[in-house]
């Protein structure tokens, strides 16, 4: 029996349902929206067993940890402020030691914790000592240390971190745009100090790469951005109008290993990592999502990857 | 446009010869355009090389031409210039679909009196996905409404429902409360109706109706071939290269509860009252159709559309050969002019085998 935690809303996990039962795969479906019970997760010396929404997890031969987390704190909990805050925060902590738990024990693919703690410097610092080429990148609170940065490139970029900023208040609402090319007004704009801000040297680009990871398998595309000024500095700044060229691409075989060697570092058994070839023939990492969408990617190129998932779990 | 660069398709604008003249057909974004087959041959040869090249390689003579060429294919996203031309792999053609039958068309009229709901959880074990149920000489509502009920409560595979009927007073009362209870009924086709209307999928509705005064009688309006049908995706486009593009992982039930590819195919494979689905759709009999892809049949195959094309086995150019063109295509590929098939003289003897005189087709 295979367990699969989603959203009820994922399209790819829809599409690879459809494959287990073609193959006569067992699964069950958990989602993430639901309040799932947890009836027992019980240690001792002598053994520790847990069963969840009356689900014997000793049945279970792999997990496919597809999107967000399990929810065990009844809906009614869910709005009582800064109470609700700490349960959240205890849940937490046991979801990703149940993930842990997990792992130590059965085939389990994808990671909630890897996507909460998807940070993006840590990743940086991984790719290079794979061998891998990362942007000039700069993290800082100084103005005077920016504008260095600024000066000794051509143009620079700025992202987040970790999370995309989302705030709404009654007079404000604050969302990310994304990655965005940093100008000389933004600059001037800034105090002497500020909270960090994350830096990047802009890359020339001729395509992106975006590579769906599964299970030691690669499955990549390439997206022809650069035509699009709305896609130039981030091909997420979709244009659904005339959409962005995307094509089956074969990473270089050295790219590949020096890639494995990356998510065995990271300890990452599937997700999806992205790339961008430049215009003097680089291949330079960016970043990776460890829960990211593949559906766009196996459609375009005619991959089938949701089948490829499905017989994974036919050898279990 | 860099001359010095080599130059490379885009894979999902994939190139398909004709007999006269081939198409591009762009399956990334729905867009096929003709091209001459001079310019098909220019780019099947010559793909990797720098237009420098290719100009030279001509002496110089067509310099001209080749750049009125290439700033359209360029104009168009349909080639980029790289030096990395080789990390490019070519496109896979496989079709692949998780289901044992995909869509399944039920025919309904005054004196059908096969068990419907039968038929659906036997779909259902078969994994259907797609449902077009058509009423030709009134409108049964009642079996309508139990089927859409049936398949919402028993969370049925068969998520996308199409219903053809005719026109009746108090009908568009009806789509719109039909519509709110049931979010798998896709698409409505009204004919015989006092106006011709569309209407659009809308917000949260994914409901698309349709009203035309056009007259269905029966099946027999069924499988012709228009352009306005033509479809240029990643999924159409490789189950046509590879199946049937209308039989292929298709089961239906005639008015007479008959099981057969298609309704208006002369062979049938036993009632559905004494027959399981499951045991027809393993026959070979059965599925053998679905392999007659574009590429066997005789003038098809010579032709540009082949494969954004609409497929028709019911109704065939010469009824004695199973891989004889559509009838009610009027297209001719060899001199890529379009003329009313029913008018065509050469095709009178199929008409009357067919007893086509009198339909009025489907658009």
């Amino acid at each position: 029996m295979i367990l699969l935690i989603s959203s009820k809303y994922d399209v790819s996990t829809n599409n690879v349902v459809r494959w287990l039962n073609y193959y006569g795969i067992n699964y069950v479906r958990l989602n993430t929206e639901d309040f799932n019970p947890l009836n027992h997760f019980s240690l001792s010396n002598k053994s520790s067993k847990l069963t969840i929404n009356d689900i014997d997890i000793s049945t279970i031969t792999a997990v496919w940890h597809r999107r967000g987390r399990l929810r065990h704190v009844p809906n009614s909990l869910n709005n009582l402020g800064k109470v609700t805050d700490y349960l959240k925060k205890e849940e937490d902590s046991l979801v990703k030691s149940i993930e842990t738990y997990l792992r130590s024990t059965k085939k389990y693919i994808g990671s909630y914790t890897s996507e909460v703690e998807n940070y993006k410097l840590e990743h940086l610092m991984m790719a290079k000592e794979c061998g891998l080429n990362i942007p000039n990148s700069i993290i800082t609170t100084s103005k005077k240390d920016l504008i260095g940065f600024y000066n000794s490139h051509s143009q620079i970029i700025s992202k987040d971190l970790r999370y995309p900023i989302n705030i709404k208040t009654s007079d404000v609402s604050i969302n990310s745009i994304g990655t965005f090319k940093v100008t000389d007004e933004l600059i001037q704009g800034l105090d002497e100090q500020f909270a960090p801000i994350y830096a990047q040297e802009y890359i020339e680009k001729e395509f992106e790469i975006r590579v769906f990871y599964f299970e030691r398998r690669f499955f990549s595309m390439g997206i022809f951005s650069q035509h699009d000024e709305q896609t130039q500095v981030d091909y997420r700044n979709y244009n659904t109008q005339i959409p962005n060229r995307c094509v089956p691409i074969n990473l270089p075989l050295d790219i590949e290993k020096q890639l494995l060697s990356f998510t065995d570092k990271i300890k990452l058994n599937t997700g999806s990592i992205d790339f961008i070839y430049s215009t003097d023939e680089r291949y330079i990492f960016l970043e990776v999502n460890p829960m990211g969408q593949f559906d766009w990617l196996s459609k375009n190129c005619n991959y089938h990857i949701e089948r490829e998932i499905a017989k994974e779990f036919m050898e279990v | 446009m860099k001359s010095n660069i080599p130059f490379k398709l885009f894979v999902n604008c994939v190139l398909v010869k004709g007999a006269n003249r081939s198409t591009i057909c762009d399956l990334q974004r729905n867009d096929v355009r003709v091209i001459p087959n001079d310019l098909h041959d220019l780019l099947a040869e010559n793909e990797g090389k720098t237009i420098d090249e290719i100009k030279k390689q001509y002496g110089n003579e067509f310099d001209e031409i080749i750049d009125e060429y290439f700033q359209f294919l360029y104009y168009n996203e349909f080639i980029f210039f790289s030096k990395q031309v080789d990390i490019f792999p070519k496109l896979s053609m496989e079709w692949a679909d998780s289901t044992i039958i995909n869509n399944c068309i039920l025919d309904i009229d005054e004196n059908s009196n096969y068990n419907i709901l039968n038929v659906l959880q036997q779909l259902n074990d078969l994994q259907c996905r797609y449902l077009e149920i058509r009423n030709f000489k009134s409108a049964k509502i009642e079996v309508i409404s139990n089927v859409l009920k049936f398949l919402k409560e028993s969370e049925s595979s068969i998520q996308s429902v199409e219903i053809l009927l005719p026109y009746f007073n108090g009908i568009e009362l009806w789509i719109a409360s039909t519509q709110e209870k049931y979010v798998r009924l896709h698409f409505v086709r009204v004919f015989k109706s006092p106006f011709n209307k569309n209407i659009a999928p809308k917000g949260d509705h994914k409901l698309h109706v349709m009203f035309t005064k056009q007259d269905y009688q029966n099946e027999l309006c069924c499988g012709k071939i228009n352009q306005s049908f033509f479809s240029a995706n990643m999924l159409a486009f490789t189950e046509s290269v590879n199946f049937n593009s209308c039989l292929n992982k298709k089961l239906s039930i005639d008015r007479n509860g008959n099981i057969k590819n298609c309704p208006s195919m002369q062979y049938g494979f036993g009632s559905v009252a004494s027959t399981k689905l499951k045991s027809v759709v393993t026959k070979n009999d059965f599925t053998k159709v679905w392999n007659i892809s574009k590429d066997k049949i005789s003038i098809c195959k010579d032709c540009e559309f082949r494969h954004i094309c609409t497929d028709c086995r019911a109704y065939l150019e010469n009824p004695n050969d199973h891989l004889s063109k559509p009838l009610k295509c009027g297209y001719n590929p060899y001199t890529s002019e379009w003329s009313d098939w029913s008018k065509n003289p050469l095709k009178k003897e199929a008409i009357s085998f067919y007893n086509l005189q009198a339909v009025t087709e489907k658009p």
